[in-house]
């Protein structure tokens, strides 16, 4: 067994299109959207601080000490300019702020369009009129705790717009780094597929050879699918830790899950190939050609293709993703990005174990045979 | 009497309407080189795919060093090497690798598989080109490297399809005096080909085979008396009038004549000095002839004498 292993290891890892598919395609992939993505995650990032300008048509010092106070922090949330109405409203257009506080007898604000920034200064706003009360009072009683109070109000805010459900990274693009490795994990499907084809003598001459020797087909194909899961995991790995820790994408606290997970969609992917070359009568090209075409097809319905077919599955057939090899594992990565408890993301990789172990056992069962009624 | 290594009873394997191998009866003893003869389609490499249990047959049965061949008969299998007619190794995997890998399907010890490794490297004149990848070898390399693979294992019946296709003609005499080594150190020889030469050259036993059917068994001497024709006389010459190719076939021992592309073809059955007699009409008709040679019947001329048709075309 050993034996056999050593040398399909050698096979898988010296075959020239393992180099391409597996290594170079998924690097220039993850470099193409890290360069894509860099200017959104520019606008997504810089939203901190939000520039607004003043205009204080009644006087009111007590919104010139919470903007004061604030803007001496290290992250100031607001970035204030006291103007008139004409220098705002210019700036406003030129977008040079996000929009315009009304000091007047009631505190108001304009704004030139919906955004995160909008959304930040409302909220900072309404917290703003909730406690307008506490900080005149405390103005005039204790003007010492001020500053704690204002704090409390600016982190208040940020919690209104920043809502986080995980400890992981939330960032939706991620997810397409996340189906970036749930394409590299499903590549396994290629490496099932020789091991089918490089263990049935109607298949391939080295098969036949094999199959004249005294080594058991049980050792034979498992030592094949052994190999084929740990270079398929090891490049699932390379790509995980290149897009970690060469693009500096964060996972969050996710990580070791992000390697678990597309270690067993690798071994999902070998056998869902393993299967489709263990099928019917077809030569090694349609086998290619046929698993090819369930690869793509199972990454379409699963929305690594088209974002709008994965909603669209779940409402019409929500058991389809439960067999969809691309949706497992993309929806296993998903739970990871999105649910704060691991039972869902559990789930998944046990759906993904189980579905394995079902294809391999299909491929087991129709390639044990060792006579075939032609070569 | 010799050991029985292989015995073929009434093997039939039809595909669809085809039958490929026709209640075909053969018995190999041990230290045979023995030749299956025959052109393309024959039923050669079914013959042999079924005696490996690659290929399911319809009928008859099959066994090999006396008990019944099946796909889990491993300790038969451990005695049979075989050398496929497509070259069976990877792409991957170094000359070296690719033996040791083979020869790692029947030979567990380490120790023991590393010296027989060596020794069919030496064996096929590999030494130089170990470390080399099968796509850098030249084609005679490459069906050495097969062979290598095959019995490296040092096999009791090793079982040769057509290993000689598409190799030049240097790289095939080595493979056949290898076969003819392998032999001399005890190994019986199955060996398939549509070439006549090869088969002649080196198979003690041989079988003729034609759609699926052996049509003649035996040693080469034996095959050719099975004929008429033991001596093929070729005259060089242009149009000769046929009053001399009536004395000519009035000669006796002559059974045949035939004039083609400025050849006058003369076959004979039988008899001494067909030659001087032949040669004696021409010079007393005057007829101007160039080279005159006489050939002795080859199993191509049995093949075509048994099926009325050549073995294979003289291209090949």
């Amino acid at each position: 067994m050993l034996h056999n292993i050593k040398y399909e290891l050698f096979i898988r890892m010296r075959a020239k299109g393992l180099v391409f598919w597996m290594i170079l395609f998924p690097v220039a992939l993850g470099a193409f959207f890290k360069i894509s993505f860099s200017n959104i995650y520019d606008e997504y990032t810089s939203f901190s601080t939000v520039p607004a300008a003043v205009v204080e048509n009644v006087e009111n010092p007590v919104f010139h000490t919470v903007t004061d106070e604030i803007s001496k922090e290290d992250n100031p949330l607001l970035e204030v300019t006291y103007t008139d109405k004409e220098d705002a409203l210019t700036l406003l257009k030129e977008q040079k702020v996000s929009g315009i506080i009304w000091l007047d007898e009631e505190v108001s604000l304009s704004v030139a369009s919906d955004s995160i920034e909008a959304t930040i200064l409302e909220s900072f706003l309404n917290q703003y009129k909730r406690q307008e009360k506490i900080i005149t009072d405390t103005l005039e009683t204790n003007p010492a705790a001020l500053e704690s109070v204002i704090s409390e109000m600016n982190s208040e805010t940020e919690s209104c717009v920043r809502i986080p459900l995980t400890e992981g990274n939330t960032d939706n693009l991620l997810n397409y780094y996340y189906n970036l490795i749930a394409m590299v994990a499903l590549f396994g499907s290629e490496g099932g597929l020789e091991a089918a084809i490089r263990n049935q003598g109607n298949l391939s001459a080295v098969a036949a050879r094999k199959g004249t020797s005294p080594a058991k087909k049980s050792v034979t194909l498992l030592s094949s699918l052994i190999s084929a899961c740990i270079v398929q995991a090891l490049c699932c790995a390379l790509t995980v830790t290149y897009v970690n820790f060469i693009l500096k994408i964060n996972f969050g606290g996710s990580l070791p899950f992000v390697y678990l997970s597309g270690l067993i969609g690798s071994v999902l992917g070998v056998s869902l190939g393993f299967m489709i070359g263990s099928i019917g009568k077809a030569g090694e090209n349609a086998k290619t050609g046929i698993c090819m075409a369930v690869s793509l097809a199972s990454c379409f319905f699963s929305g690594l293709m088209v974002n709008t077919m994965k909603p669209m599955i779940i409402e019409k057939a929500p058991w389809f993703n439960d067999i969809n090899p691309a949706a497992l594992i993309s929806d296993a990565f998903y739970c990871l990005n999105v649910y704060s408890d691991y039972s869902r993301y559990i789930q998944k990789n046990i759906t993904m174990i189980i579905l394995s172990v079902l294809m391999a056992a299909i491929g087991f069962i129709l390639t044990r045979r060792r006579k075939y009624a032609s070569l | 009497m010799a050991e029985t290594i292989v015995k073929i009873e009434n093997l039939v394997k039809r595909y669809k309407d085809l039958i490929a191998v026709d209640h075909l009866n053969l018995e190999i003893k041990k230290g045979e080189v023995y030749g299956l003869l025959g052109p393309n389609g024959s039923g050669k490499s079914t013959t042999i795919n079924s005696m490996l249990s690659l290929l399911a047959y319809d009928k008859g049965s099959i066994e090999i060093f006396g008990k019944e061949m099946t796909p889990v008969s491993y300790d038969i299998k451990k005695k049979i090497g075989i050398i496929m007619q497509d070259v069976a190794v990877f792409d991957e995997l170094t000359v070296y690798e690719n033996i040791d890998y083979f020869c790692g399907l029947y030979i567990k010890d380490k120790e023991t598989r590393k010296k027989y490794v060596t020794d069919a490297v030496n064996f096929t004149g590999l030494n130089d080109f170990l470390k080399f990848y099968p796509k850098k070898l030249s084609g005679g390399l490459l069906r050495r490297l097969n062979i290598a693979c095959g019995i490296a294992h040092k096999p009791e019946l090793i079982i040769l399809d057509e290993p000689t296709v598409a190799v030049d003609p240097q790289s095939r005499n080595k493979i056949l005096e290898g076969i003819q080594e392998l032999n001399r150190n005890g190994a019986t020889i199955i060996y398939t080909s549509h070439y006549m030469e090869e088969v002649e050259q080196i198979c003690t036993r041989i079988a003729i085979m034609d759609k699926g059917r052996k049509i003649a068994e035996g040693t080469k001497e034996e095959l050719k008396r099975m004929i008429k024709n033991t001596e093929t006389i070729t005259v060089e010459t242009e149009n000769v009038p046929d009053e001399i190719l009536s004395r000519i076939n009035d000669l006796s021992h002559v059974y045949e004549t035939e004039q083609s592309e400025g050849r006058l073809i003369i076959r004979c059955g039988g008899g001494k000095h067909n030659l001087i007699r032949v040669l004696s009409v021409l010079q007393e008709a005057e007829l101007n002839f160039g080279r005159v040679y006489t050939e002795l019947p080859t199993l191509n001329d049995v093949f075509l004498e048994i099926t009325g048709k050549v073995l294979r075309d003289r291209e090949e």
